[in-house]
């Protein structure tokens, strides 16, 4: 108890204490109290996800369990779900306080995802029984969503779900599962009627991973991480108390899903993990310059502008999600320009790349301790313009909700699925 | 522009847009152009007296400056400006009413603030290079060639920078100072001309110098903050302007049986420039606040400005002829209006790759 206290009272002050309420301030001091020497600290370079590394996942889940334990598991889920039912100040005080440590990252699909669907289209008692599980870090979920026909075209996929008695039987295979391999849930869209267009045939459902007939194959990457899943569904059993919404509805469903991940995606999606966002004022990160040098590039004219560029590209993002993200709270700015952000985000990181890439030169494609080695001119290629959406897909959503341009037309929206050309 | 404007910056904005809709639309800028006509002063005198640069100017003065905040507020205007391609000295005259209120002597400040804030008189801004001062009794003799300056040809006072055996000195010299040749050039950007002002021995009086005491290099780069970010914020203008009308255009435009905007090839770039449009919003907006507040950030702030705003504008304008098509290439449509202000403001106070240099002193690289 001494150690926790005195490393709690040699934290800096941080920026909003000085606005919060006697309330917010006990909720502050009682976090800052309950993580010190509990969770671990926040180790610069450690990847926020690595589902492959089994350790690694399995201590994001003690560290979920010790937020639980110290009341700070799901601050703004109502407490009916196991939750602390507090408003948005108070997660926000404790992403402040959470700062020098790592949170438990590998639950992001859970919180970004899976939580917001559930408590939009879950019934009460799928709310109840599954809320809490992910609160306390005992069950990490996936999204069964991208299949191997197609992951642009979501609406066009073949996995099927057929009712016998009161249960659904599934059937088909699942890709780019994002943390497959270790979730104990996936939420899932499968075909109920292929009669009927294709938006209108499809519902949702909650899928224990481990059920009979699931089978979990990792993929490799061209990085040689494994953070995908590809699974076969082989008559799977589901309960009927395990879809959520409507039977043939799981397209609103999946709206909602869709727009949590992207809203998650442009927040950071690691919740906690852009602190930096949150100075007023702009820092050049020391990144670029700590490359020129290593490199023997510092007086470099062609290496001075690459650094330079990085760091307008890095900093006009920063200043955009910072521009979203009020703009959208005080309604200057409609819903839509999310996107915006979203499709920034692709772009930025592309450019970063490239960026980073000519910089290192040779040094980027080969090299050996304290070097950036291979891989640079190909990192986070795969993220940001596959994840989540292609970059063709959120091009689209930009100028399509945004902007309202017209659509390409097309007869899949309107014709019968099974009329339609599939893979 | 910013997002987190209070009511009376909204006001302001909305003012500015009604204003300019009503007595300077795009169409004054072709008629004036058409008609070889230098800048409307009557019409200037009209913008000023909404206090355009009384925004920098103490109410003594004249002015209605309240702090050090003048360039927000500024900004706000400029983008406005941007909108219609305005032909007037805005930026120009703005900062050197900034410089004069700044570090003026009182006998300065009385004898051109009053006229810069009620419109009677204009001002330019000349850059650090290519200019020399030498000591010639109590005052200096200034010889060189500033380029490419800004308003230059319509300005009744220029404030100069020049390089001393002591450092930078700058001085305020009316258009008709002896020694001071002005040669208008033939500029891209149609509504507003550039110049180069060349000095012979001309003979600046103790009066002409601008602040003999402070950190005049520190002075100077206020100046330079200051004309980027209201510069910025008008290239945004422009640049948001002529995406609203591609945008309609290609929602108009039918080829083969739908409108063109609904094609992916052409779509997916509209995205784009939207995106870029929004992230130099972001970047002018803080690069205002942060010169108006004068933040431990401002320099690195107009830089990243400059560096984004700068480029993608100038891509987006290119682009948005390429998605007009023929027409675009037309003399009686806009665009290349809009296109020769975007890539003006681009080419002046520092291209990107200036300013992607300038990030990296600033860094320490």
């Amino acid at each position: 108890m001494t150690q926790n206290t005195s490393v709690a009272s040699s934290t800096p002050s941080l920026k909003t204490e000085a606005l919060d309420t006697p309330e917010e301030n006990a909720f502050r001091l009682k976090a800052r109290q309950w993580m010190a020497g509990r969770l671990p600290p926040r180790v610069h370079g450690e990847p926020a996800n690595a589902f492959e590394d089994a350790a690694l996942v399995q201590r994001d889940k003690a560290i979920q369990r010790m937020l639980w334990d110290g009341g700070l598991a799901g601050i703004t889920v109502p407490t009916l779900y196991g939750g602390q039912g507090l408003s948005q100040r108070f997660e926000d005080i404790f992403l402040e306080e959470a700062e020098p440590y790592r949170l438990p990252w590998h639950f992001g699909n859970a919180f970004n995802i899976v939580l917001p669907v559930l408590l939009v289209h879950g019934t009460e008692d799928q709310k109840q029984r599954h809320i809490p599980g992910m609160l306390r870090g005992d069950v990490m979920w996936c999204q069964l969503l991208s299949e191997p026909s197609g992951g642009s075209d979501l609406a066009g996929l073949l996995t099927r779900a057929e009712k016998r008695g009161d249960k659904w039987v599934l059937n088909g295979s699942k890709v780019w599962t994002s943390g497959g391999q270790v979730s104990e849930m996936g939420l899932c869209l499968a075909r109920t009627d292929p009669t009927v267009r294709k938006h209108a045939g499809l519902t949702a459902f909650l899928v224990d991973m481990h059920a009979p007939g699931v089978t979990v194959n990792p993929i490799r990457l061209v990085h040689g991480g494994s953070d995908f899943a590809q699974e076969f569904l082989d008559d799977v059993e589901v309960s009927d108390a395990e879809r959520v919404g409507e039977v043939n509805d799981g397209w609103t469903v999946a709206g909602t899903q869709l727009a949590s991940e992207r809203a998650g995606m442009a927040k950071g999606w690691h919740v906690g993990l852009r602190q930096a966002a949150a100075s007023e004022h702009i820092e050049l990160s020391p990144r670029y310059a700590d490359l020129a040098r290593q490199l023997g590039r510092a007086q470099d004219p062609l290496a001075r502008q690459l650094a330079g560029e990085a760091w307008v590209n890095d900093e006009v993002y920063n200043l955009l999600a910072k521009r979203i993200g009020t703009g959208m709270r005080n309604g200057r700015l409609p819903p839509t320009t999310g996107m915006v952000s979203s499709l920034l985000v692709a772009r930025t990181d592309a450019r970063r790349t490239a960026l980073l890439s000519a910089l290192a030169g040779p040094a980027g494609i080969a090299g050996g301790d304290g070097m950036p080695g291979p891989g640079v001119g190909i990192s986070r290629v795969t993220t940001h313009r596959i994840g989540g959406g292609t970059l063709e897909m959120q091009l689209n959503l930009v100028a399509e909700r945004h902007l309202g341009l017209p659509r390409e037309p097309g007869d899949d929206r309107t014709m019968p699925f099974n009329q339609i050309k599939h893979n | 522009m910013d997002v987190d404007l209070n009511e009376d910056q909204v006001m302001l904005q909305d003012m500015t847009r009604r204003f300019l809709e009503e007595r300077a639309p795009i169409g004054a800028l072709r008629k004036a152009v058409d008609g070889g006509a230098a800048i409307d002063r009557a019409l200037w005198r009209e913008a000023a007296e909404l206090g355009w640069v009384a925004l920098f100017v103490p109410e003594e003065y004249g002015g209605i400056a309240e702090a050090a905040g003048g360039v927000m507020d500024a900004a706000i205007v400029a983008e406005e400006l941007g909108r219609v391609v305005f032909a007037g000295p805005f930026l120009s005259t703005c900062v050197v009413a900034m410089a004069i209120a700044g570090a003026g002597s009182a006998a300065q400040k009385q004898q051109w603030l009053p006229g810069l804030a009620s419109g009677e008189l204009l001002g330019a801004w000349a850059g650090a290079e290519g200019l020399t001062a030498t000591r010639a009794g109590d005052g200096y003799v200034i010889d060189g060639t500033a380029a490419f300056v800004q308003d230059a040809a319509v300005a009744d006072v220029l404030l100069v920078t020049a390089m001393s055996e002591q450092g930078p000195v700058q001085l305020l010299l009316p258009k008709d100072a002896d020694g001071v040749a002005i040669e208008a050039l033939e500029s891209l950007d149609l509504g507003r001309r550039l110049a180069n002002v060349h000095f012979t021995k001309a003979p600046s009086g103790t009066e002409t110098v601008l602040n003999a005491h402070d950190d005049v290099a520190a002075q100077v780069e206020r100046q330079f903050q200051a004309a980027c970010a209201l510069q910025c914020a008008e290239t945004v203008g422009v640049t948001d302007r002529a995406l609203e009308f591609t945008l309609a255009w290609c929602q108009q435009r039918y080829a083969f049986g739908r409108p063109i905007g609904s094609y992916q090839a052409l779509k997916h770039r509209l995205a784009d420039h939207a995106a870029q449009l929004e992230g130099a919003k972001a970047a002018a907006a803080h690069a205002a606040r942060s010169v108006a507040a004068q933040a431990p950030d401002a320099a690195i702030a107009v830089s990243i400005a400059k560096s984004h705003i700068g480029r993608t504008s100038s891509e987006t304008l290119r682009d948005c002829i390429q998605l007009h098509g023929g027409i675009g290439l037309t003399w009686d449509h806009d665009l290349h209006f809009y296109a020769r202000r975007a890539v003006s403001n681009e080419m002046l106070w520092g291209t990107p790759a200036m300013h992607h240099e300038r990030l990296c002193r600033l860094a320490g690289l």
